[in-house]
């Protein structure tokens, strides 16, 4: 094996090198100048980011247990740009005296997680697919508990890693069904015998990556742990987490299942009815935003199945293009909470009452990433709704089409609560005005551009279409 | 019935016996010391299956080390004497039934298949046969997970870091 076909590996690659040169800096590095690493850190997030989108080659290593091909890089390099902006987002909070000496750590964690998720992508075995799995949730376990001085913060990690050690385990057995029914573990060779043991495997196998989106019934612990974790790696979990286990279960789902789609088009069905219904009950229970953004993603995490039960090629873009979407509006509005919970320690909806007189421009963003999450023209969460409902139509599913439509608009009323709160209520003493710093500044701009640019320039959309298709 | 299914059977009742055990005693220090027997028994049917390095890994790792780990940290944390909390009897209820229809179902659904016995001849396990195989990175290899997975340790290791460091100010 040359050089140039590991160069293949590049995204992880790259990726492991930034944990090797933070770990080098963090070392190397003088105590009064440790300040300096959160540069450093958005720096190397910032190239791993660039060195993604540069061309490259594609195909399989290592005897097939890994595989690339274009729509596989741009699913990297999506979730890149959602690690990078959680990164800009996090420096200030990290600049704290409470955490001066522990910022690189929350670095290293945020890349060793996001190798796992490229590794997972790729993956071209059940092991490596498990692997990257682990990867991805490990490391983000230790971070929820990274405020280990506040109680709630160690209930998240405790919650998580139990939760997702659990599903693990569901998972692993599914996989273990499979192989004895099948006698393979390659993705490439793997063929589905015609056997009622392969649905109780594949059961198994949805079940555990299910806990990972939240999806309802499995969803118990995403409030409590998004509640309980710092912002950042809430937006971590519910952005990068998430993603990335949808984009590894439509390209499981449309590859080593598509013998039994009837079968998963079924699970997909219920589930995505389920959760979708709940997820909104719920959330317009909530009067913490991050209880309430919890619930909204898993609302969202419905959403995203009903692209994914289309089944054809048309399914997988709108899949696609929803999720770069839900990455910009999602992280616009973690943003905002995590700069307003940093300068005031306020997290409520009743706080963020008059936020508008205050701070109009903040406002502003969280308005527009709460109108694209419910999916109002014309921002770019309307056109990712909009095709995810024409895949189903598509389908011919036009009772699930009308619940999803019925919860669109349940979804609009609670997303309008916090706009009204922030623009409407009267409030006598408001969350004071504030400047966030420069680097959340950046990120919540490119935000805002994100939800514009992908609503309008079609462009995106076709390039992800003509992946799609070649996939 | 073979002498081999008698010791099979005998290994994999003990297994589930201590297994059950383990998870439902009230006293922590108890269920890891049943968890022990249950990774021994998977230890015996390596040995049943003459894969001894598999079996000696399982001995010296699972047995030997997590569970002598997991008793530190049981005798560090907590008291000896400390029992669970009784769950309340509802749960208790519909846990079982639960637990039981998917024990039923995938029983049922395991017994219907028609497991194919493999045909490819039987690979000597010899220690540098593994050895190659770890390393190897064509068809076959698992090089790739070999090194993935010391990421996750290294990422394991920090993140335990980052749960154990004390606060700034205390130091």
């Amino acid at each position: 094996m040359s050089l140039n076909e590991l160069m293949i590996m590049r995204h992880e690659l790259v990726l492991v090198a930034a944990v090797l040169a933070l770990l080098i800096i963090e070392i190397g590095m003088p105590e009064e100048r440790k300040q300096k690493i959160n540069v450093f850190a958005a720096i190397i997030a910032a190239t791993v980011t660039i060195i993604g989108f540069l061309p490259a080659d594609t195909g399989m290593l290592f005897g097939g247990m890994y595989s690339t091909d274009p729509l596989r890089m741009l699913m990297k390099n999506i979730l890149n740009i959602g690690v990078f902006l959680i990164i800009l987002q996090s420096v200030n909070w990290l600049r704290q005296d409470l955490y001066k000496d522990r910022s690189s750590e929350f670095y290293l964690l945020t890349f060793s997680s996001l190798i796992g998720v490229s590794y997972m992508i790729s993956a071209g075995h059940f092991l490596m697919f498990y692997l990257g799995l682990e990867l991805t949730t490990i490391p983000i376990a230790a971070l929820a508990s990274y405020e280990q001085f506040k109680s709630k913060s160690a209930e998240a990690g405790i919650k998580l890693i139990l939760s997702s050690a659990f599903s693990s385990a569901i998972l692993l057995f599914g996989i273990s069904i499979l192989y004895a029914a099948n006698g393979d573990l390659y993705f490439e060779s793997f063929q589905l015998s015609d056997s009622l043991i392969n649905v109780l495997g594949f059961i198994f196998f949805f079940s555990g990556l299910a806990f990972k989106i939240s999806v309802v019934p499995f969803h118990l612990w995403t409030a409590d742990v998004y509640e309980g974790s710092p912002t950042n790696v809430t937006s971590y979990l519910s952005v990068i987490s998430k993603g990335s286990s949808v984009f590894i279960l439509t390209i499981v789902l449309f590859t080593l299942f598509r013998v039994i789609q009837p079968l998963w088009e079924d699970v997909l069905y219920a589930t995505a009815i389920l959760t979708m219904t709940i997820g909104n009950l719920f959330a317009i229970r909530q009067q913490n935003l991050k209880r309430f953004l919890a619930f909204s993603s898993i609302a969202q995490a419905g959403f995203i199945m009903l692209g994914i039960i289309n089944g054809t090629s048309l399914g997988m873009t709108t899949v696609i293009y929803f999720v770069v979407i839900y990455v910009f509006s999602n992280l616009a509005a973690f943003g905002v909470l995590q700069t307003v919970g940093h300068a005031s320690g306020k997290l409520t909806m009743d706080d963020y009452n008059g936020l508008y007189k205050t701070n109009p421009q903040l406002s502003l963003v969280m308005m527009l990433a709460l109108f694209s999450l419910a999916g109002i023209p014309p921002l770019a969460g309307f056109f990712g709704k909009f095709f995810l409902f024409t895949a189903v139509a598509e389908k011919g599913y036009y009772t699930l089409l009308l619940i999803a439509v019925v919860n669109t608009v349940i979804s609009l009323y609670y997303y309008l609560l916090v706009v009204k709160a922030m623009f409407i209520n009267a409030n006598e003493n408001p969350i004071a005005s504030f400047k966030s710093d420069y680097s959340m500044r950046i990120s919540l701009v490119i935000c805002v551009a994100g939800i514009l640019i992908t609503g309008f320039y079609s462009p995106v959309f076709e390039y992800i279409k003509y992946l799609c298709e070649t996939f | 019935m073979a002498t081999s299914a008698i010791i099979f059977y005998t290994i994999a009742g003990v297994m589930i016996i201590f297994s059950l055990l383990a998870v439902t005693s009230r006293r922590i220090l108890r269920a890891a010391v049943y968890l022990l027997f249950a990774l021994a028994g998977t230890a015996a049917l390596y040995f049943m299956i003459d894969y001894q390095f598999l079996a000696a890994v399982q001995l010296i790792v699972y047995a030997g080390g997590i569970v002598v780990l997991i008793i530190f940290s049981i005798l560090l944390t907590t008291h000896i004497n400390e029992k669970l909390e009784k769950p309340a009897p509802g749960k208790v209820f519909i846990t079982a039934v639960l637990t039981l229809g998917g024990f039923v179902l995938t029983v049922y659904t395991l017994s219907q298949h028609n497991f194919i016995v493999s045909d490819l001849p039987q690979t000597e396990a010899t220690v540098s046969h593994i050895g190659e195989k770890l390393l190897g990175y064509g068809e076959g290899g698992y090089v790739l997970p070999f090194e993935v997975i010391s990421i996750l340790l290294l990422a394991a290791m920090i993140g335990a870091i980052v749960i154990a460091k004390r606060k700034a100010s205390d130091s």
